[in-house]
């Protein structure tokens, strides 16, 4: 338990540092206006990943829907945020609009939920890219969000400053949230349904009800996440949030590790830089982006690649064990002495 | 370790993007920067592609000819994939590299988001082919060359009228493209107005491939006109499906298929040019025209591309490279540094210019004006129709 | 009652067509036991490969289909070969993201060589269409519901009554024991994907025919259709898979021509979703009993 602690310490602390730096040199003007641009997008598919991981890498059920739930998200929240536009303050338009499109996002959540959970695997997944794309339908053809014109944001459209801070918040709450959940009775009860489904039901657990819990608090903050998304585009539409895109973010969570909540805020970054950075190479990024994801499956589970990371990391655990005990060492005999 | 690996990469790639903002005019100013954006990859790289090398012809001719009063023009072309996320990374990166003023982006979504995230930066942008009504609005500093759906949708439906008088119309528009959203509303309002009678309407998504069930009661509706508010790729499966292969067609004898712009380049994209038989198109733009400008314009395409011959947005590029210049001379600014988005804007509701895409001249609002007419293909050759 | 049958035999034309895609599929999916997503873009370089041989090279369509199939095999046996056997050991989702990954590589790869450009798939043309019932039926809808149904009953035949196909029902139910019996994995593997990607190239032959252009982006919603079929008629089984194909074409246009145009798409997953909440394991899939 205690390990576990620290490890969480450490990617508080790192996030922290990264957003002060970030914050910091954003505020004062020192960052390119690409990547300022870049900013809310890549906060927003660090909260898809932390949540998606949760039920991907913790319930260990494979999830194609994510990005249905966050359109749904998405559309609320922004139409909520276009009529309370000059209503009510800023800060408050931004946080009822971000609760109602997370909440919308839980319900739509629950309801796919509730029927398709005790599907599984590859059946699973199917289930949820037909409940994304039925959503996607469903919001092309509303009136009331544009239909296929896309929903015109363009008069609560927001500039990275303004959403900068939100976006911080609600990137804090979902990775502690996950990590709570993760380090408690209940993350142990969710991991164990991963593990073994059966044996666990039979010590007890009601399946049912945790896996419906971590579907629905995914789609939450998905919902949330897809709201300030929204808010840094003049038009947004349903038809751009396909399956394609939850297969991005299932890509990203795979390369970021099951269940590593550090890796996913990670590879959320680099994935999405990455064909930014590879901007220069026009006709060929996308091809050099597919080469790396494949390199990075392999060489990831490769047998010498795997035990030279361990040599490294051996030998560097080894030392700082060495060192630790050499201290104590040193207390206790100042102690003694 | 392995975290702490990823951190610094994390780190490393954030900072060195971070690192690398630069203030605009970091350049020369005898050398005008142009930016584009649109798709180079993906789905939609047709239109993108086309708009890039339409706009390049243009920057080296106009380069070849002395530039723009003295300024060299250097070109830009971003690519999207049609995304406006990616659209407004790509203006970012743009505008870190120093871009005085802009074509703006190839697709309408894009457009919306840029346009509104260029509002304050005082840059002046006419993109070639974003039509949707509104996607220009949230810039004063933005334009477009080409015209926007629901003028073209009204245009239609009064070319139907005045051509067609007395047709059953009948409609194929795809329900999740903004474009032909756009074009089928104003073209159903107008024809509600003109009393022209729409005996079926069927729609598809770009997810669908196969039209069968579109087409068979399109056909049973005894329909004469067809109304195709769609692009070419999507218009060439509809008339292949519906020619059904060779032996006979789904479709009565003489039925018309009516489109807009978004047609143009259909010859090129056919199986067979006889698939494109009785197809009207209402375009400023015809690469058949004698035209000496849209002759020579055509040459230098084809010899850029390897013997494509351009469609609609490549010439939409190409003309809104001219208009910048031709602007910019009315304006007579030399310098680039002096190059003011709003300046521009209000120099461009005096200005008329006379492109390959016909005779412009714009409203402070962004919109173009200018005159578009209607052609018919047969067996692979397009002449005027109506009037 | 015309346009009623008329809505059937588009329907059974698409459907086969899917049905066609999914066997392909469901077959390296109930052997290899991953989801091979890059199955709908290899469809595209056999078209490719048949458009090249013979627009460019001017062999006859035959030769240009049999062309496509060895093309396509092969590209199946590299793949596997490159990316996918490294990961024999690794968890079924770092297959998956690097099935992904192979999509986007070749996708980009032939928006690259070809262009952004959509190109005729000349093949086929002039098969005569026949009436039944006063409704026209194709040619091609025909030939192709007769390749599907062939195809399923050699592929069962073969893995069901051959020695290799013995192996490779081996492998599917238990590597560990099947390579103690003397059957290599590797290989067994590397034959159900060059047998999937040369199915690949002949629904590629159909597809183009029917639907007569190609472009790089071509594969990806066949084969995510595909996906659909092979789900829905329980994967892994052949002739679940073609049941699949053939109910989902039904239903897609059954919805077009009588409820809606609009909303066919959320029809089709609609009832995916209802047959899978009554079936869990698809039309025509194996309930396994679980044990811990």
């Amino acid at each position: 338990m205690k390990k576990k602690n620290y490890g969480n310490l450490f990617i508080l602390f790192a996030l922290t540092v990264f957003f002060a730096i970030l914050g910091g040199m954003l505020y004062t003007g020192n960052i390119g206006r690409q990547f300022t641009n870049m900013l809310i997008p890549i906060f927003m598919y660090i909260v898809l990943a932390v949540s998606l991981n949760l039920v991907v890498g913790l319930l260990g059920e494979l999830s194609l829907g994510h990005a249905g739930f966050m359109s749904a998200g998405l559309f609320t929240g922004c139409l909520v945020s276009i009529r309370l536009y000059g209503l009510v303050s800023d800060p408050l338009r931004f946080v009822i609009s971000m609760l109602v499109g997370g909440l919308v996002a839980a319900v739509f959540g629950l309801i796919v939920g509730l029927p398709t959970l005790r599907l599984r695997g590859d059946y699973l997944a199917i289930t949820t890219l037909a409940c994304g794309e039925i959503i996607k339908t469903i919001i092309t053809n509303l009136k009331i969000t544009g239909g296929a014109r896309g929903l015109d944001t363009g008069h609560v459209y927001s500039g990275a400053k303004t959403l900068f801070p939100y976006a911080v918040v609600l990137v804090y709450l979902t990775v502690i949230v996950m990590m709570h959940i993760k380090n408690s009775a209940q993350g142990r009860a969710i991991m164990a349904i991963r593990d073994n489904r059966i044996a666990a039901e039979s010590i007890g657990i009601n399946v049912t009800h945790y896996k419906l819990a971590v579907f629905v608090i995914a789609a939450f903050f998905a919902g949330a996440a897809g709201v300030l998304y929204g808010h840094c585009f003049a038009n947004v539409k349903a038809a751009s949030f396909d399956y394609n895109v939850s297969i991005e973010i299932l890509v990203i969570v795979v390369l970021g590790g099951m269940g590593n909540i550090f890796g996913s805020i990670a590879a959320a970054v680099i994935l999405r830089a990455l064909p930014e950075m590879l901007r220069g190479f026009e006709n060929y990024r996308m091809l050099i982006y597919a080469i790396v994801l494949i390199m990075v499956m392999v060489l990831s589970n490769n047998k010498k690649v795997q035990s030279f990371r361990y040599m490294v990391t051996g030998k560097l655990k080894k030392k700082l064990r060495e060192r630790k005990a050499a201290k104590q060492a040193k207390k206790g005999g100042e102690m003694n002495g | 370790m392995k975290k702490f690996l990823a951190v610094v990469m994390a780190l490393a790639m954030v900072f060195s993007f971070a690192a690398c903002g630069g203030k605009k005019g970091g350049h020369a100013d005898n050398e005008l920067y142009v930016g584009a954006i649109g798709a180079a990859t993906g789905d939609y790289a047709v239109y993108g592609l086309a708009v890039k090398y339409g706009a390049e012809i243009a920057v080296d001719e106009i380069n070849a000819a002395g530039g723009v009063n003295g300024m060299k023009i250097v070109f830009d072309f971003q690519d999207s994939q049609g995304d406006p996320e990616s659209a407004k990374s790509a203006y970012g990166k743009l505008m870190d590299w120093g871009m005085d003023i802009s074509i703006g982006t190839v697709m309408s979504g894009e457009m919306a988001s840029v346009t509104a995230e260029s509002a304050n930066d005082d840059m002046f942008m006419i993109s070639p082919s974003a039509s949707n009504d509104t996607c220009i609005s949230a810039s004063s500093n933005a334009f477009r060359v080409c015209f926007y759906d629901s003028f073209q949708g009204t245009a239609a439906a009064d070319y139907v009228k005045a051509t067609l008088s007395g047709k059953k119309v009948a409609v194929f528009y795809q329900s999740d493209n903004d474009y032909s959203i756009g074009l089928y509303d104003a073209f159903k309002a107008q024809a509600a107005v003109n009393g022209t009678e729409i005996v079926a309407e069927q729609s598809f998504t770009s997810d669908e491939k196969d039209f069968t069930t579109q087409i068979n009661t399109l056909a049973d509706s005894k329909a004469e006109v067809v109304f195709l508010p769609i692009y070419a790729a999507e218009a060439s499966m509809f008339l292949s499906q519906a020619k059904n292969g060779t032996d006979n067609a789904v479709f009565a004898e003489g039925v018309y298929f009516f489109g807009c712009d978004g047609l143009d380049g259909i010859l090129e994209v056919v199986d067979n040019v006889s698939t494109a038989n009785n197809v009207v198109m209402l375009t400023p733009f015809a690469a058949s025209s004698t035209d000496a400008d849209v002759v020579s314009f055509v040459e230098a395409y084809k010899a850029k591309t390897g013997g494509t011959v351009p469609n609609q947005f490549a010439a939409d590029g190409y003309d809104a490279v001219y208009v910048i210049k031709a602007a910019l001379e009315a304006m007579g600014v030399s310098k680039s540094s002096e190059v003011s988005g709003a300046k521009v804007a209000e120099a461009m509701t005096s200005l008329s210019y006379s492109g390959v895409t016909g005779d412009m001249t714009w409203t402070a609002d962004g919109n173009t004006q200018k005159l578009a007419t209607a052609v018919i293909y047969n067996d692979g050759v397009d002449t005027e129709f109506g009037k | 009652m015309t346009v009623f049958i008329r809505t059937l035999i588009s329907g059974l034309n698409l459907g086969s067509i899917y049905a066609l895609i999914a066997l392909g599929y469901s077959m390296v999916y109930g052997i290899a036991r991953m989801l091979n997503f890059a199955h709908g873009d290899i469809i595209m370089v056999g078209a490719y490969s048949g458009i090249v041989a013979v627009m460019s090279i001017g062999l006859p369509p035959i030769v240009g289909i049999l062309l496509g199939v060895i093309v396509c095999a092969l590209l199946g046996i590299t793949i596997e070969r490159l990316a996918y056997k490294p990961l024999r050991q690794a968890p079924s989702l770092s297959i998956l993201i690097t099935a992904i990954g192979v999509s986007y590589l070749l996708q980009n790869l032939a928006l690259i060589i070809f262009g952004p450009e959509q190109k005729a798939y000349p093949m086929f043309s002039g098969v005569k269409s026949f009436q039944i019932l006063g409704a026209k039926i194709d040619g091609i809808t025909i030939l192709t519901l007769a390749v599907t149904a062939c195809i399923m009953i050699g592929l069962n035949l073969f893995i069901n009554k051959t020695k290799i196909g013995k192996a490779m029902r081996a492998v599917s139910e238990d590597k560990g024991a099947a390579e103690l019996m003397g059957i290599s994995t590797d290989r067994t593997i590397t034959v159900t994907f060059a047998i999937g990607s040369a199915l690949a190239a002949i629904a590629s032959a159909f597809y183009g025919a029917t639907y007569v252009y190609i472009l790089p982006t071509t594969g990806s919603m066949p084969g995510i259709k595909a996906f659909t079929a092979a789900v829905f008629g329980g994967i892994g089984s052949i002739p679940g898979a073609m049941l699949g194909g053939i109910v989902l074409g039904l239903i897609e246009q059954f919805a077009k021509q009588y409820i809606s145009t609009l909303w066919s798409n959320a029809i089709v997953f609609g009832v995916l979703i209802i047959v899978l909440l009554v079936k869990p394991t698809g039309l025509m899939g194996k309930t396994i009993q679980e044990k811990v």
